[in-house]
């Protein structure tokens, strides 16, 4: 029987006279769409793209709240200690099992930014709508730190590498690495130093404490409380490296589990849910 | 197997211009959009005027008449719109013609992007919501402005259409019925265990007393359930192995237009015979992945 | 504008449905023991009640941490003082505990011990706001004083909050600063992302690709082109991450970590004069909304002392046939936590120094349904606690800290 054998032969290209022409080649050619199938396959990308952006925009900003929220929120939780460990290492996560998930399968090198972008811009739209509009939090207060430095590198490892491992390696590391001086570049004002009642406080600090959050007296911020104060004064720089350590292992860990959601298994149903659309359990092919 | 399958296959090679509708999907998300956006500023009203004290007769007025009626309503809707699916369900679906089986793959991706959608208000902009809101109040009981909101209107919405893709794809589509997809049970079954899981939330700050710290582990569990929204990938990928097949034999009279009129597709599926026809039109087989011809040459 | 509609439209319906405010924001969430046993605020005082937009008012008092202080709560080892309000509606200027400086948290208060605080505060965000005093307790959360209406007049947009920083800089206003500076990197961010993705979006995606790969055509996939455009990306990211980590490093060489660390501070002294209070015994009649104790009170001073004031959970029950009680109410205390049939007492004249004395109390008031310290008798402990103030001839006032357990009646008491 090799009738099979010959639907996918027609479809492959190679068969085809029409793009004997190798410089006329086209991924739409080569992939064997007709242009009426090509212009469904690109309907199906605009839903695929709102799909991504939609879910993944909800379950990042779900996940990053949930786990490392308090750092992101506030500006005076913005330590040198816990701040660059912890929100790299929780926002590697999807993007790295995003990055799995196109690139495997589509050979697309965007999963890392495109979870990123959709993780930021949730983010901004919650502190404009929620924080702003309805609470009243000027939007100091709620300033949250970024991932696309991070993101984008390691979409650039893996285009240039193309390699999971050396992904995690190097893409994984420079994710958690850059997350302090890129995020530091863009919040230094706030550590500008104010004399506050006879002590030292930073900006943060003040505009923590000026703007009152209920829940959120001073003790419950986990920040850096006085230890670090060796390798001379780049303390922030030894949080960013722990960082990229442990991101390397998030990343090899998260790509694994984006390619075991990507797979595409099938569990037996049961026979009398089959029998309600028609299907005996008797038929076997 | 009743031999109803072949003749109405024979028919596809007689095809209308394959299309497929999105106005009641563009509907539901217009009409999504509009009933969040009611929701936020139903917050922005009471919020603050009406909702921060739960025992007071003007919540009860204007938050836990909402909380009355969204439960039912949202609860029953999906309890509806579930079982309108199953009672108009495919009765011989594995008779579906290729053209309506794409449609409907096209259909059941609408219902994710759908669902999709009601993640990111539950998730992102209702969660974020009530973050913020616990910042304004002390610790109130469990029915607060953002929490009838968030967890007793968006939950209920996204459940609707998560549970209600999963209903049309088993009712609908033959893969989806000869056998069960792993990503899209787990991708459906995580975000719902999100409402159980707010019984171990509201017992914990019941009992433990923690403050609201947002990372606090007793939110965890939120947090794995939120990680199932990757399952969708597997569902793609059904999906797409599925167009695979399917496309060829719709589109075919595209190229039957083609200059050369070739048309390789038509060909090969004449020429192949009955049994092959049926060998090759059958859906993903049930233990998994189809073995794929060229992979990484 | 949609923003000043909606307001709009919420103060009409607000206005239509003849509620004024929202009473409570919580507080009244908080089970009995939590603020009968705990944290007893007295002395509250605001200084003013109606303040304009940026304009300052005080919030002063102190509080006694109670000895019987319940096992469910951890112990004071971790506080910080605060307000709480409806939201940021007021700006916090300086907040002191016992002349301390409170932006930061303090170590290990002293139970039995009184503390006293004070809070400048301003106006923010116009409207009515419910304005407490709070000690917060790591691990147990807010416990706050009696909360009081403040009226803030004038326009939001109005408010700014000017600060200068030790090097010099002089900024406008804390709500704003830094804001434009943060949002443009992060806008620069998006737009190197946004180059990126709609590179990749452009192409034929989902399907085609995945096509293309099954037939072992990755080269039409990703070219050397996209490779180098990729190294290209990657350059632009590591000089704008390090340029600007130069150039901020350069901008601000004076910038300082966040401040952390607690701070300890003595309680107030304690006063030689005290009584001591013994709870004989307890009731509360819940259809007469009646509290009724016996107790046996010894003077351990040298002057004789007058019962004048029971106060739990801020509210406070008065013994309304002495003066100097009376005149120890301040005005701007809220009414509604002042019980209006006040203390009965089954024995009226001053307990001599040495004399010990059984006095039977008792409180009967609406208000302890109204503020829902009725839940007591869903409490595991069924304890109670409260202040006892007494005075003495020359105004000399001691505070005495009394409780124990409490029976519930749910029948009409004879
Ligand atoms: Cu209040």
């Amino acid at each position: 029987m090799t009738s099979t054998a010959d639907i996918d032969a027609a479809a492959s290209p190679r068969e085809n006279t029409r793009f004997k022409d190798k410089k006329g080649e086209t991924v739409i050619s080569v992939s064997g769409l007709t242009p009426g199938a090509a212009r469904y396959s690109r309907l199906f990308d605009v839903l695929v793209v709102a799909a991504v952006v939609t879910i993944f925009g909800g379950a990042i900003h779900l996940h990053v709240m949930l786990t490392v929220g308090d750092w992101d929120m506030y500006v005076d939780w913005k330590d040198r200690q816990y701040w660059p460990l912890v929100m790299p290492v929780s926002m590697i996560m999807f993007p790295a099992a995003l990055q799995a998930i196109f690139w495997v399968n589509f050979r697309l090198p965007i999963g890392a930014t495109v979870g990123a972008t959709a993780l930021l811009i949730a983010t901004w739209i919650g502190r404009y709508a929620n924080w702003w509009i309805w609470t009243g939090f000027p939007f100091t207060e709620g300033v949250p730190s970024q991932a696309l430095a991070g993101a984008l590198l390691m979409d650039m490892t893996l285009i240039v590498l193309r390699n999971s491992l050396f992904t995690s390696i190097i893409g994984g590391f420079a994710f958690g690495f850059v997350f302090w001086p890129s995020n530091y570049s863009a919040l230094a004002p706030f550590y500008l130093p104010v004399e506050h009642q006879g002590m030292v406080a930073s900006l943060a600090d003040m505009i923590g404490y000026t703007f009152p959050r209920s829940n959120m007296p001073e003790y419950l911020r986990i920040i850096e409380r006085g230890t670090l104060r060796t390798f001379g004064s780049s303390v922030s720089w030894v949080s960013a490296a722990f960082a990229g350590f442990i991101c390397i292992f998030m990343h090899q860990l998260w790509w694994r589990l984006g390619l075991f959601a990507s797979q595409a298994t099938f569990l037996k149903n049961s026979d009398v849910v089959k029998s309600f659309m028609g299907i005996k359990s008797s038929v076997a092919s | 197997m009743s031999g109803d399958a072949l003749p109405r296959m024979a028919n596809v090679t007689v095809i209308k211009t394959f299309d497929i509708h999105c106005g009641l999907f563009a509907f539901t998300m217009v009409a999504l959009t509009i009933l969040y956006i009611s929701a936020r500023l139903y917050q922005q009203a009471f919020g603050f005027s009406m909702g921060l004290d739960a025992n007071s007769p003007e919540f009860d007025r204007y938050w836990m008449t909402l909380f009355r009626i969204e439960l039912p309503v949202l609860y029953g809707a999906g309890v509806l719109c579930w079982s309108y699916l199953f009672l108009t369900r495919d009765r011989s679906i594995e008779t579906v013609t290729p053209e309506t089986e794409l449609r409907r793959y096209f259909y059941l991706t609408m219902w994710l992007v759908v669902y999709s959608f009601c993640i990111f208000w539950t998730g992102s902009f209702f969660a974020d919501g009530d973050g913020v809101w616990h910042q304004t109040t002390l610790r109130d009981t469990p029915l607060t402005p953002s929490h009838i909101i968030l967890f007793y209107a968006t939950i209920p919405i996204y459940l609707f259409f998560g549970v209600g893709s999963f209903v049309y794809a088993m009712t609908r589509i033959p893969a989806f019925c000869r056998g069960v997809s792993l990503m899209h049970a787990i991708a459906v079954v995580g975000p719902f265990l999100i409402l159980p899981n707010l019984g171990f939330n509201e017992w914990g700050h019941a009992y433990w007393l923690t403050e609201e710290i947002f990372s606090h582990p007793l939110h965890w569990g939120f947090v794995v359930l939120g990680w199932c929204a990757l399952a969708l990938a597997g569902v793609l990928m059904q999906i797409v192995e599925r167009f695979r097949e399917l496309i060829p034999l719709v589109f075919k009279q595209d190229a039957a237009g083609s200059p050369t009129d070739a048309n390789p597709f038509r060909d090969a599926w004449e020429k192949c015979g009955p049994e092959a026809q049926r060998q090759r039109y059958k859906p993903t087989s049930v233990s998994g992945r189809r073995p794929i011809s060229g992979k990484s040459k | 504008m949609l923003l000043k509609l909606i307001k709009f439209a919420a103060v009409c319906v607000a206005f239509i449905a003849g509620v004024s405010h929202a009473a409570a924001h919580g507080e009244r969430a908080q089970e009995p023991y939590l603020r009968t046993r705990t944290v007893q605020f007295y002395d509250v005082h605001f200084s003013k009640t109606e303040v304009k937009v940026n304009e300052r008012f005080e919030l002063t008092g102190k509080f006694r941490l109670m000895q019987d202080w319940p096992d469910a709560v951890t112990p004071p080892d971790i506080v910080f003082v605060s307000s709480i309000s409806p939201g940021p509606t007021i700006a916090r200027i300086e907040t002191y505990l016992n002349g301390w400086p409170a932006r930061q948290s303090f170590a290990r208060l002293e139970l039995g011990r009184d503390y006293e605080f004070r809070m400048v505060l301003e106006g923010r965000t116009p409207g009515s706001s419910h304005i407490h005093p709070s000690i917060s307790i790591k691990g147990s959360g807010p416990l706050v004083g009696p909360g009081q209406w403040v009226n803030i007049s004038g326009e939001a947009h109005s408010f700014a909050f000017p600060i200068k920083t030790m090097t010099g800089l002089q900024i406008e206003d804390l709500q704003t600063f830094g804001l434009a500076h943060a949002v443009g990197w992060h806008l620069a961010w998006l737009a190197v992302a946004a180059a990126w993705l709609s590179f990749w979006l452009a192409r034929p995606l989902i399907l085609p690709r995945w096509l293309v790969l099954q037939k072992g055509r990755e080269d039409l996939l990703i070219s050397l082109r996209d490779t180098g455009a990729g190294i290209i990306v990657s350059a632009i990211v590591l000089v704008m991450v390090f340029g600007g980590y130069v150039r901020a490093s350069a901008e601000y060489p004076y910038n300082v970590p966040l401040q952390s660390g607690l701070n300890r501070v003595a309680p107030l002294p304690a006063s030689p004069a005290y009584a001591e209070i013994k709870v004989i015994s307890a009731t509360y009649d819940v259809p007469g909304r009646s509290m009724r104790l016996a107790t046996q009170i010894t003077n351990k001073g040298s002057e004789p002392l007058s019962i004048g004031e029971l106060t739990t959970a801020n509210i406070r029950f008065l013994n309304q046939s002495l003066p100097v009680a009376m005149a120890n109410v301040d005005p701007s205390y809220p009414r509604d936590l002042i019980a209006r049939t006040g203390l009965k007492l089954s024995s009226d004249t001053p307990i001599n120094p040495g004399e010990t004395r059984e006095v039977r109390v008792e409180a009967t008031d609406a208000v302890w349904e109204l503020e829902r310290l009725v839940s007591f008798l869903t409490d595991v402990d069924s304890k109670f606690g409260g202040l006892l103030l007494l005075y003495a001839p020359n105004g000399e006032r001691v505070i005495a800290e009394m409780g124990g357990p409490i029976v519930p009646v749910f029948t009409e008491l004879k």
